[in-house]
């Protein structure tokens, strides 16, 4: 079992999707984190060993990488694939309550502001933590982030803004959010954002990269 | 001796020292729309209220020069509106043939495209058809494009210059070949394929290079200081030093030396950390560098960066718009700017700017305490 753990470990840390993909060059022609989990089920390993015992720490290292600045977008994207191929053969497991996510996140980009790179990040980052994760998408309304809370109970929402004008569009949604849901925690992100604004504004959480929002609602899970 | 305001920023380009510290920000166009409160439509479209607005927003607040974000807006821009309707004060919706804009005084246009097509797989770009040999737009921001009419790229520096003459120091803007790369195909796609398909990536940029060269050796034709390289995506926040070294800075130096070549000014704007590549956006061979974002949006502190690359570049920045201008107290506000006037005495050529543009809600009263700085310390002995 070990040795289908680390090797699937290693391909996600990697960005090693499947057999095909040519990146990275010294793994050419290796399986990737696509062939090694399905072995790794029809070897009898268990769903819920490959998640949190390859899966999840793997994206853990990720994402310490990216927050030291010891890797960028293009290789955290592609351990993202990895971690998303790897997945797609838990999903039945998901499916039929064997393992489960550790709760949901809902994240969007807040209103008026068409920006994505951060929150997509931030979603696969999370998504490959355990949790599971509904994107609102871009320019999301005020009115949509409650809707949002109020289906998915005890979530923990998530607001990205790269703009400074769309920080007041933030600044609304949190105070909005928290005066109909006094006890939701609400993190928040966006390159122009710093703690004193997140928590004057009512955030629970600044996440100036996506481990520190990682790190965050793990910690609350 | 006294210097005029386009002197004192040419000096600050020179390595020189002028009178005192030239101070020259970009606005946003949110903050423009701010201060000056025009039909905001019209102001995105026409060239001539445009060129009204910068020159009115440097004489209220003291700047030294103009940057001019925008060029090649067309005189005929109305003749493709379906409908313009006054929304509320401030806020306008204008319908095209295939998409709606949404113009407001808070900042950017919001576009909804009608029928977009989906962004191609880099596989499926044919490098003729679909890179353009004529660069005709400006990938403005995250599905904001700023369409350059062919017949007046350059209008605007025209306008300027008749109404500023000789005084202030002008300053076109071209953005880097890497931002039309990720404009191209999605920004996920885009740093995707640094990593999966290089060679196709590198074809691509050599494309957009060429035009690009083109446009700015068509804008050096004109009276402008100074060429700025909009490049935000080059910066650590996004690709390695080694992609920068690969996919940003072999680009970006063709243009640049022809921009030398023709006796202009050329500096690089990325935002957010870039400390780990001072050294090689130096080796572009651009004459200067702007933004340099301190923390917590950055990672420069200004007297490192003159320390390491200021005997060869002036630098242009670097006070932090948001936390130093919007959100900060008088004192905090005066104390940072102060900080950083000091620091850039002590280098050879130092312009005081915003590192990244003027967000638009600073205040009109907080701008004015950057020229009553740069005059009352910005002096050199």
């Amino acid at each position: 079992m070990d040795n289908f753990i680390d090797r699937i470990s290693i391909s996600i840390q990697r960005g090693k999707i499947d057999a095909n993909s040519p990146y990275p060059p010294d793994m050419k022609g290796e399986p990737g984190a696509d062939e090694l989990t399905r072995e790794a089920l029809q070897n009898g390993v268990a769903a819920n060993d490959i998640l949190t015992l390859a899966m999840i720490p793997a994206m853990g290292i990720v994402g310490e990488l990216f927050k030291d600045k010891k890797l960028f977008v293009p290789q955290v994207l592609m351990s993202a694939k990895a971690m998303n191929s790897a997945m797609l053969h838990l999903k039945p497991y998901f499916t039929s309550g064997e393992i489960k996510q550790r709760g949901t996140f809902v994240i969007g980009t807040v209103s008026g502001d068409l920006h994505d790179i951060g929150k997509n990040l931030v979603s696969m980052m999370i998504e490959g933590s355990g949790w599971r994760v509904i994107d609102l998408g871009v320019d999301v309304k005020t009115e949509r982030f409650i809707e949002a809370v109020q289906e998915n109970p005890g979530c923990i929402l998530g607001m990205s803004a790269l703009l400074t004008t769309t920080m007041e569009s933030m600044e609304k949604s949190v105070r909005q959010v928290r005066s109909n849901y006094p006890s939701q925690r609400i993190l928040v992100g966006g390159a122009p954002l710093s703690k004193e604004f997140a928590f004057r504004i009512g955030a629970d959480m600044y996440a100036p990269n996506p481990q520190v929002a990682v790190e965050y609602i793990n910690s609350i899970a | 001796m006294s210097y005029t305001p386009r002197e004192r920023v040419m000096a600050a380009m020179n390595l020189q020292k002028p009178d005192r510290v030239p101070l020259m920000c970009q606005f946003s166009i949110g903050s423009m729309m701010q201060q000056l409160k025009p039909s905001p439509a019209e102001f995105w479209y026409d060239g001539e209220l445009f060129a009204l607005g910068l020159v009115e927003l440097c004489n209220r607040f003291d700047f030294d020069g103009i940057l001019v974000s925008l060029h090649g807006h067309s005189p005929d821009w109305r003749d493709k509106v379906i409908s313009f309707k006054e929304l509320e004060e401030g806020r306008q919706e204008l319908v095209f043939e295939d998409r709606q804009e949404l113009h407001s005084w808070t900042d950017l246009p919001m576009v909804k495209y009608f029928d977009k097509a989906a962004l191609k797989n880099i596989d499926d770009i044919d490098i003729d058809n679909d890179v353009p040999d004529v660069i005709d737009y400006i990938p403005v921001s995250q599905n904001l494009y700023f369409k350059i009419d062919k017949d007046h790229p350059f209008d605007i520096f025209v306008f300027l210059r008749e109404m500023v003459g000789n005084t202030y120091s002008i300053h076109g803007e071209i953005t880097s070949p890497f931002d039309y790369l990720l404009d191209l195909l999605g920004y996920e796609q885009g740093l995707i394929s640094l990593i999966m398909n290089p060679e196709k990536c590198k074809q691509i940029l050599q494309k957009f290079t060429d035009g690009i060269t083109k446009l700015a050796v068509e804008m050096c034709k004109y009276d402008i200081d100074a060429i700025k390289i909009s490049s935000p995506f080059a910066g650590m926040g996004f690709i390695s030093p080694e992609h920068y070294q690969e996919f940003v800075l072999p680009y970006e130096s063709q243009f640049i030396k022809k921009v030398r070549e023709a006796g202009k000014h050329v500096y690089i704007h990325t935002c957010g950390h870039i400390d780990d590549r001072l050294e090689l956006m130096q080796l572009s061979g651009a004459s200067g560098l702007e933004c340099l974002d301190p923390e917590p949006v950055g990672n420069v502190d200004l007297k490192d960066a003159f320390n390491r690359i200021g005997d060869k570049m002036f630098i242009k920045g670097n006070i932090d718009s948001v936390n130093s201008l919007l959100y900060a107290s008088n004192e905090k506000a005066e104390e940072d700017v102060l900080k950083i006037i000091e620091t850039g005495k002590s280098g050879k050529g130092f312009i005081l700017s915003t590192a990244c543009s003027i967000a638009p809600m600073v205040t009109e009263e907080r701008l004015h305490i950057l020229s009553k700085l740069a005059e009352s310390a910005g002096k050199y002995s």
